[in-house]
């Protein structure tokens, strides 16, 4: 069961429109390594997990996850709500466009529809961290790889 | 009884029973020093020891002060305490932290409330009309902005 706040985690207050900026961060919302892709990736690992602590963080961090999509979610509509069609035009924002218009829809950055394809259930839990270490791993080798 | 007897996997160059990989991450400390709640939100951690910011990007100040960026301080650092306690379900201290976190949140949330308007449903229960529908919603940001 899942009860809704109507408040975000961190807050989004975006001035300006940048079409060009939301190409990127849609990815985060419905891309490979995105918040959707995180969320069911702990929510739907957690049935096989047979350690309580596990399924405490499992649950707990799915449902933080969730609270991520949001936050992206927030900062696509903001970059894109009031842009104009000069902008639609020279920031290269056409192909999403015509689909989605200011819509906030769970697609990659190249334009593919979220797909479950991108993570991995497995009934085992070594192999579900494993496949947790990919999809977060992509966030720590960037944390890392500057220190 | 000898590996041959228990193990399934097949002979080959590993040790007989051995997995193909064990994936590892270092387990967090016990009584992790702790940033201030309005610092944790705005570094997006509460514990200095998992403070690895992307690209050495680092947030460039403290969100601006308002009932609501209090409420979601309190709020982050109970759900971050959690999230170590879910993992060291024993740590005394922690549990004690969180506890008088959870009653600063409380008060926290009442102060919004009153203002802003109910953050879960149940919470309109405090109001004398169905008010749960008026924006702002989360992601109209600071104005519900012109439509």
């Amino acid at each position: 069961m899942f009860v809704y706040e109507k408040k975000l985690q961190y807050p989004v207050h975006i001035k300006n429109p940048n079409p060009a900026m939301a190409k990127y961060i849609i990815s985060q919302y419905g891309g490979p390594d995105g918040e959707l892709s995180a969320s069911l990736r702990y929510l739907s690992q957690r049935y096989s997990m047979p350690y309580p602590e596990l399924k405490a963080v499992l649950t707990d961090i799915g449902v933080e996850e969730l609270g991520h999509l949001e936050i992206v979610g927030t900062v696509v509509h903001q970059l894109t709500r009031n842009m104009t069609v000069e902008q639609v035009e020279k920031q290269g924002f056409q192909d999403y466009f015509v689909d989605h218009t200011a819509g906030v829809y769970a697609q990659a950055a190249a334009g593919f529809p979220y797909s479950a394809a991108t993570f991995q259930v497995k009934g085992d839990v070594i192999a579900d961290l494993a496949e947790d270490m990919g999809a977060d791993g992509t966030t720590w080798k960037g944390q890392h790889s500057h220190k | 009884m000898s590996d041959k007897d228990t193990c399934t996997y097949k002979e080959g160059p590993l040790p007989s029973c051995a997995p193909l990989a064990v994936p590892m991450l270092a387990a967090q400390q016990r009584s992790e020093p702790a940033y201030e709640s309005v610092d944790a939100l705005t570094k997006g951690t509460l514990f200095p020891g998992l403070d690895l910011p992307f690209m050495d990007y680092v947030a460039s100040g403290p969100v601006e002060a308002s009932p609501l960026t209090e409420l979601m301080a309190l709020d982050f650092v109970c759900q971050e305490l959690a999230l170590y306690l879910d993992t060291h379900p024993g740590d005394a201290e922690a549990f004690k932290k969180w506890k008088s976190f959870k009653a600063l949140a409380k008060e926290g949330r009442k102060r919004y409330v009153e203002i802003c308007g109910p953050v879960t449903r149940g919470e309109t229960a405090m109001f004398d009309s169905w008010v749960w529908p008026e924006d702002p919603w989360p992601w109209n940001g600071r104005k519900a902005g012109k439509k």
